[in-house]
Formats: structure tokens, C-alpha cells, sequence
């Protein structure tokens, strides 16, 4: 037995040093001796296996270019989503941009921060990056390029909290773009989804007034919180109120709160100044047309003086022929006329006296003018067309004669 | 050991052997999982020493005709391994799975230290870095492996030769 055992082990021990020789032997053996019997080994035996790896590989491949393939697209539609944001973020910095370079002056730019918190629905609150150090006080109002976005509720050094239009508190005194109705505008309180999640109701709008849908909506500059003229939102429809005397309109906002990633806080010189046709309010060209108008009376006014002068000027010199033919028909000389005289004359005054008042008159006093020698003769106007065929031309123009 | 268990054995070792040339790929790991250390000691449990030689040296011959170079390598590690394994099963008679683990995590790192100390593949610091990081992390997976395969297969497989 001890044999038996004693002559496995010994055979265990040769089998053990033949395969290390062996195996040291292949080790040695130069590679052009080695590589024939490692390609018998691939051919026969080993093919099976060969043809396993070759397929676990394909699979390995197919899989990692799956997953690279797969990284592409989503770094792709990363991209794509990122460069959306970018684009709409690029666009609110130009619109923003463009309403600074029209305001030019009197605003604090600052980025808006959402800081809702999650349980809220709408948007109420932003935070902004820039705060009392910077100029922005309690109340300034907070503008997009698109319009009104809200005010300033607490304004710290450094950061400012603007309330929106969409808070419950927030009221503003508002106008139809041509001036014909007013009104205050509240947050609408039934809150929808999707577009119309943000809606305004402009209260106290009189009876006799009726807005269309699609009439802008602007601040009017009561109230002294926000200046005339910043575009709030456009008439949707009307809302049934109980209100007999007044009516309610249901608004669409300017801006979408939920949006605005950058606006402009307006200072308070600028809330006094005005922002003037910002926004393109009708009732700023309604103040142009009005200055317009304006400008046209004086022109017309400088006229009418003008030819007042111009027809006292040929009433003088009416009067001057009128009594040197007289004195002539008497025999007494021509009266003297100085130079200062005929200036006076001229301008429509006598020497040393006070500018003559003018007076508006009918057609038939302005054709019987006065002939009263010097004095302060009080010259009386036609405010119609002058009728240049009650006066003789050759009259007229014999004077300097004179 | 009889027919009936020669047979699973068998069988279950080949199931590993495929295992190496089609989950190892695949998976590509950089400690990867060496199922042929696990086919070795699987069989060599079950053979005398010497045969466990022989097979650990034909084992070596099949990975090294798939390898680029060091043709030979493999099969000398093995058969030392294989030959360790079977001895060491007679001394210590370990019948359970965590000394099974062991056991393949010191089959697979005593592989490797002959594997790279004969193929003078690396050196240096990288040598260090592969005995001692690499391949011990190697073998711990692969022990894992192991042990999994055993308890997979265990209704198939008898640990303990008769």
C-alpha cells in the first residue's frame, strides 16, 4: 500500500517535472519553431473557441459603438436643448439690450432670479442681482422689453426682490393705448394652464367705454409709481362682474414671468421723467400729434400777426394818402413823415406809444379802418381771410410816394 | 471518482472554458475574470496530482495558442497551479465555499506571478504594480466568479470526490 502510494507520488512528481520541462522547453523555443504549433492548436483544437472569441468580440464591439453611437445622439439632443435656451436667453439679452439703449438712461439692468418655491404654481417673486447700492429703492418698477413685469418690494445692498404682476398685492393704474379708458390692473385669480396661466384683469374701466380684444394696454402714470407708457398686456374680453357702472377686461400680459431672465429696474428721477414712446404707446403718438397740432397753431399764430402787421402797414398807409389829398385839396402843404414814423407805422405803432391790443373784428369794421391821426388808435384785426379787393392796388402802391 | 461525476465534471469545466472565450470578451474588464484558473482547480480537485499537471499543462497550451506571445507561459503556471490544487486538496480536504474562494484567489495570483515573472512582459514598477494591484484584484473577481459558478452549478457538479 505504502509502495503503491510512495510510487503514485513519484509518479505525480515526474508528471509534474515533465510538464515544467515541457512547458520550459515550448518557452525556449525560438518563435519560428513555436508559432507552427500554436497555429496547429488554433486550427484544430482550439478552433472552436477561436470562432467563440471572434463572435464575443463582434458582440463587444457592436455593443461599445452602440453605446458611443448612443453618447452622440444624447450629447446631440444636450446640445440641441441647450442651444434652445441659449437662443431664447440670446434674444431676451438683445430685446433687453435694445430697451436699454432707448431708455438710455435712469434704469439699473439686473438678472432675475426664480426663487418660487416649488409649491407654487405661478410665479409671484424674482430675485434680482442688484440691489439699493446700485439705485433701486422700494417701488421701482421692474421692466422687460416686452412690457411691465412688476416692482420692487425689498431692495437689499446687493440683491433686491421685485414682487410680479402676478403676486395677489400688486395693483396698477392703467389706460387703453388712445387715452379713452383707465382702469387698475390686478392679477387675474382663476389660474389656468399653459398660455393663459398668467392673465391680468384691468378693473373700474367705465360703462361708456368699450374695448375691443386686441387693445393695448398701457400704464397711465397715476398713481406716480410707474411712469406713463410701459405696455402692460393686450384686452382679451370682457369679464362679467357684478359692477354696474364699471367694467372688467380680462388682459394677456406683455411678459411671461416665468421667461424673464433679465430686466431693468427703472429709477425713481426716470419713474418722474417718464419713459416716453418706449413701448410704442398710441397715446405717446397721441402727445406727438398734440405737440404737432401745437406747433401748427403757433405757426398759424406767427402768421395771423404777420399779416395783421402787413394789413395795418397798408391801413396806414391808406389813411396818409387820404389826408394828404385832403390837406392838398385845402392848399396846406403834404404832412411830414419820419423815418421812425413810418417804421412805427410799419410795425403798427405810433411813436411813444404802447404796442396797439389786437383786437378780432368783423369783415365790414376791418374795411372802415380807423383814421385817426397819431395816438395809441387801437388796431382792430380781421381774423377772416383779408379781402385784398376792398383795398385799391394803385393806392397802395402810390404811399411811398408820399 | 466515477463516470457519472468524471462526466459532470467534464461538462462543467467545458461550460467554463466557453465561458472564458465568450463572457470574458465580452465583459472586458480591466481585473477580468479568469474562468480557466476556475476550470483548472475545479478539475484538479477531483484528479491525482500528476493528472492535474497534465491537465493544467494542456489548459496552458489551449490559452497560450490564443495569446500573441509567450507561448508556454500559460501552460507551465498551470501545471504548477493544477498540481498545487490537487495537493493541497488532499492536505487540507476543504469542502466549502469559502475556502473553495480562497483557494481560487491564491491559484489565480500564484498563476499570474508565474505568468509575468516567466513572460518578462513588464518590469519595474509596472511589474509591481501589476503583481500586486491588478492581479490580486483579478484573482479576488475571479474567486467571486468562482464561487458563484460553483453554487450555480453545484446540482450538476459534486464538490467532493468520492
Amino acid at each position: 500500500m505504502a509502495t503503491a502510494s510512495r510510487l503514485g507520488s513519484r509518479i505525480d512528481a515526474g508528471l509534474l517535472v515533465g510538464c515544467v520541462v515541457l512547458s520550459l522547453i515550448v518557452i525556449a523555443l525560438p518563435a519560428d519553431n513555436r508559432e507552427p504549433i500554436a497555429t496547429a492548436l488554433r486550427r484544430s483544437v482550439v478552433a472552436p473557441l477561436v470562432g467563440l472569441q471572434q463572435g464575443a468580440e463582434r458582440w463587444r464591439t457592436a455593443w461599445v459603438s452602440s453605446e458611443r453611437r448612443q453618447l452622440v445622439v444624447d450629447s446631440l439632443s444636450l446640445r440641441a436643448v441647450r442651444a434652445q435656451a441659449l437662443q431664447l436667453e440670446n434674444d431676451q439679452l438683445r430685446k433687453v439690450i435694445g430697451l436699454g439703449s432707448r431708455l438710455d438712461w435712469g434704469f439699473v439692468p439686473a438678472e432675475a432670479l426664480h426663487s418660487t418655491a416649488p409649491s407654487e404654481d405661478v410665479v409671484t417673486t424674482l430675485t434680482l442681482t442688484a440691489g439699493s447700492t446700485a439705485g433701486i429703492a422700494q417701488y421701482s418698477p421692474v421692466v422687460a422689453a416686452e412690457g411691465l413685469v412688476g416692482t420692487i418690494y425689498k431692495a437689499d445692498p446687493t440683491m433686491s426682490i421685485a414682487l410680479l404682476y402676478t403676486h395677489p398685492d400688486f395693483r396698477a393704474s392703467a389706460m387703453s393705448g388712445d387715452g379713452s379708458a383707465f382702469g387698475i390692473v390686478y392679477p387675474h385669480p382663476a389660474r389656468a394652464t399653459g398660455a393663459d396661466a398668467y392673465m391680468l384683469e384691468l378693473r373700474g374701466v367705465t360703462t361708456r367705454v368699450i374695448l375691443k380684444p386686441g387693445t393695448l394696454i398701457f400704464t397711465s402714470g397715476l398713481g406716480g409709481t410707474f411712469p406713463r407708457g410701459i405696455s402692460v398686456g393686450t384686452v382679451v374680453e370682457q369679464i362679467k362682474t357684478n359692477e354696474v357702472w364699471t367694467r372688467t377686461y380680462l388682459l394677456r400680459p406683455a411678459v411671461t414671468p416665468s421667461r424673464v431672465t433679465s430686466v431693468l429696474v427703472l429709477t425713481a428721477q426716470r419713474v418722474t421723467q417718464g419713459t416716453g414712446n418706449i413701448w410704442g404707446a398710441v397715446v405717446n403718438g397721441d402727445s406727438a400729434s398734440r405737440r404737432i397740432a401745437a406747433a401748427g397753431d403757433s405757426l398759424a399764430r406767427r402768421a395771423a400777426l404777420l399779416e395783421a402787421q402787413a394789413r395795418q402797414a397798408t391801413l396806414d398807409s391808406v389813411r396818409k394818402a387820404t389826408i394828404d389829398s385832403v390837406r392838398r385839396s385845402l392848399g396846406a402843404p403834404p404832412m411830414p413823415v419820419s423815418a421812425a414814423d413810418s417804421a412805427a407805422a410799419r410795425r403798427g405803432q405810433t411813436p411813444g406809444a404802447q404796442p396797439a391790443p389786437v383786437v378780432r373784428d368783423t369783415g365790414a369794421q376791418a374795411r372802415r379802418p380807423s383814421t385817426a391821426p397819431g395816438g395809441a388808435a387801437t388796431v382792430k384785426r380781421d381774423s377772416a381771410r383779408p379781402r385784398r379787393d376792398s383795398i385799391r392796388p394803385d393806392s397802395t402802391k402810390k404811399t411811398p410816394h408820399s | 471518482m466515477n463516470w457519472t461525476g468524471a462526466a459532470r465534471t467534464i461538462v462543467v469545466c467545458a461550460i467554463l472554458i466557453v465561458l472564458q472565450y465568450t463572457l470574458r470578451p465580452l465583459l472586458a474588464w480591466r481585473a477580468s475574470i479568469d474562468f480557466m484558473v476556475v476550470a483548472l482547480l475545479l478539475g484538479s480537485v477531483r484528479l491525482r496530482p500528476g493528472s492535474a499537471a497534465v491537465y493544467g499543462f494542456l489548459l496552458g497550451l489551449v490559452a497560450d495558442s490564443l495569446a500573441v506571445s509567450g507561448f508556454g507561459t500559460a501552460a507551465l503556471g498551470m501545471s504548477i497551479v493544477g498540481f498545487s490544487a490537487s495537493w493541497l486538496k488532499a492536505v487540507f480536504f476543504a469542502d466549502n465555499l469559502a475556502l473553495n474562494g480562497f483557494f481560487l484567489f491564491l491559484a489565480k495570483w500564484l498563476f499570474d506571478l508565474i505568468f509575468l515573472l516567466v513572460s518578462h512582459r513588464s518590469s519595474g514598477a509596472e511589474l509591481a504594480m501589476q503583481l500586486f494591484v491588478w492581479s490580486p484584484l483579478s484573482a479576488a473577481v475571479t474567486a467571486v466568479a468562482g464561487v458563484l459558478a460553483l453554487s450555480v452549478l453545484k446540482p450538476l457538479l459534486e464538490l467532493r470526490t468520492s
